[in-house]
């Protein structure tokens, strides 16, 4: 059973930034609901405003310019992803990662920026945005910044973001276009599950990128593989980048060992 | 707050909680309570109706999320005794022992079939992901299905696993 709380649903983004400034102690942002609601639920987290990202005119953007390339709004679900036709034509690495995420039923709801936003270290989509050097619009009462995903996540579940400021838009460059790549997640059961362990791998050109999931307090992009290494060589500079925890899903010494698997597998398969 | 939504072709008007689940209203304040509670958070499928045209979780939503909006749930399903063709496949398969999750299989089903009249098994197992079911097994599902979308021609019997 949920608490007793207020339901905010601002209708432009003043009047959101006017109210996460109100609310910087007490309020909590709702976009897809997936991770908040069970955690309120489950008494982790505890706002009595409760502000609804989704009703602003700019949340339901997705759209791609070669200026400023995909815009993907904080009402954009990750099935949204799965069914642009933009996505799947232009950044396919966006789709293979969103495929992976949980049930059908949760990607119908879970938003692209509440995943990141979360900073799980298990973000199926974190990967992605990684590799094709996603930036994140970050928005307050103050200003506007723009940030890298590569120093969004600070810590599990911690992000860049203040207080009163949220994620307004993900932009994913028009030069990260046309990126291929494939993403190997591992999982307890051939059904919906979090990781054990997911690694990611987007070729463009010559250039070669890593990102993986699941294995280090914040998803991981490794860019120092180059298209003239080995096998053996990518291996050990991907597990030279994280730093994975024995846990209940999984042990290092497994983590490490699927890591290494998965990195010769996708050279050999993303051509 | 007072939200306004439309559940199986019927508006309705009520004042609600603003902490109150999708899944709780429909159930405890329309009185629908063919959609069931498993997990109540995200895990299990029981709760899943068609949210504009989407499976979605209820226990996950807020009702004044879905202020306006279109939904079905499976009382919508039936004509008085005559079930719907999901249903009947269902049957007919013996897709249902217990019961409890098939209000939210038929949903998940029944998005996946405007989406996709002619969906293979993979299409179908993926579909129904999110749908635990602890006693009939997956099998009996996936080949009702198939048996009202027609079968795949090459795909011959479905193995049991
Ligand atoms: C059963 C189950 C399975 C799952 N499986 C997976 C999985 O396989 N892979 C995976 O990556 N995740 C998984 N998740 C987690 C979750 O579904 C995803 O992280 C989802 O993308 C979260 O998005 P949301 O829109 O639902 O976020 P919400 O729950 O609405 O928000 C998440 C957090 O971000 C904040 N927030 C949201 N949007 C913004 C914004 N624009 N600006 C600032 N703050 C914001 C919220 O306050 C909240 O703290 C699973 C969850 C469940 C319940
Ligand atoms: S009750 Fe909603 S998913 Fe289990
Ligand atoms: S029929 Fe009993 S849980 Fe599916």
């Amino acid at each position: 059973m949920l608490y007793e709380f207020r339901y905010l649903a601002p209708r432009t983004a003043g009047e959101l930034v006017r109210i996460l400034d109100e609310r910087k102690n007490d309020g909590k942002i709702l976009a897809g609901g997936t991770d908040l609601i069970p955690n309120i639920r489950n008494g982790l987290m505890k706002p009595r405003f409760v502000i609804d990202v989704k009703k602003t005119p700019e949340a339901s953007t997705l759209a791609y310019s070669d200026a400023d390339g995909l815009v993907i709004g904080t009402a954009i679900t990750i099935n949204d992803i799965l069914r642009s036709a933009t996505a799947q034509d232009k950044y396919p690495v966006l789709c293979v990662c969103a495929h992976e995420l949980a049930s059908h039923q949760i990607r119908n709801r879970a938003t692209v920026t509440g995943n990141v936003v979360n900073a799980s270290p298990c973000s199926d989509m974190a990967p992605a945005l990684l590799c094709l050097d996603a930036k994140a619009l970050l928005r307050s009462k103050d200003g506007q910044r723009s940030m890298p995903f590569k120093e969004f996540f600070t810590d599990v579940k911690k992000t860049v973001l203040k207080p009163g400021e949220y994620l307004e838009r993900i932009e994913v460059p028009a030069e990260s276009r046309g990126a291929r790549g494939s993403y190997l997640k591992l999982k307890r059961i051939a059904g919906h599950d979090l990781g054990i362990v997911g690694v990611l791998m987007v070729r463009r050109g010559d250039d070669i990128r890593f990102a993986v999931s699941s294995a280090a307090p914040t998803p991981v992009l490794v860019d120092t593989v180059t298209s003239k290494d080995g096998p053996e060589e990518a291996v050990r500079k991907v597990l030279g980048a994280v730093s994975p925890i024995s846990d209940v899903r999984g042990t290092k010494e497994y983590r490490e060992h699927m890591i290494g698997v998965y990195v010769r597998r996708l050279l050999s398969e993303v051509k | 707050m007072k939200i306004k939504l439309t559940v199986n072709g019927l508006s309705y008007e009520r004042e609600c909680a603003e902490h109150r689940t999708l899944l709780r209203f429909i159930r405890e304040d329309l009185g629908l309570t063919g959609t069931k509670e498993g997990c109540g958070m995200g895990e299990c499928g029981a709760c899943t109706v068609i949210l504009n045209g989407r499976a979605v979780n209820s226990c996950m939503v807020l009702a004044v999320e879905a202020d306006g909006a279109v939904i079905h749930t499976i009382e919508g399903e039936a004509n008085g005794p005559a079930l719907s063709d999901i249903q009947q496949a269902f049957e007919n398969n013996h897709a249902v022992q217990c019961g409890f999750c098939t209000p939210g299989m038929v949903m998940s089903v029944k998005e996946l079939l405007a989406q996709n009249p002619k969906p293979d098994a993979t299409q179908i197992k993926e579909a129904v992901e999110g749908n635990f079911c602890r006693c009939t097994g997956y099998t009996q599902i996936v080949e009702a299905v198939m048996d009202l979308t027609g079968r795949p021609e090459e795909k011959g019997e479905l193995k049991h696993v």
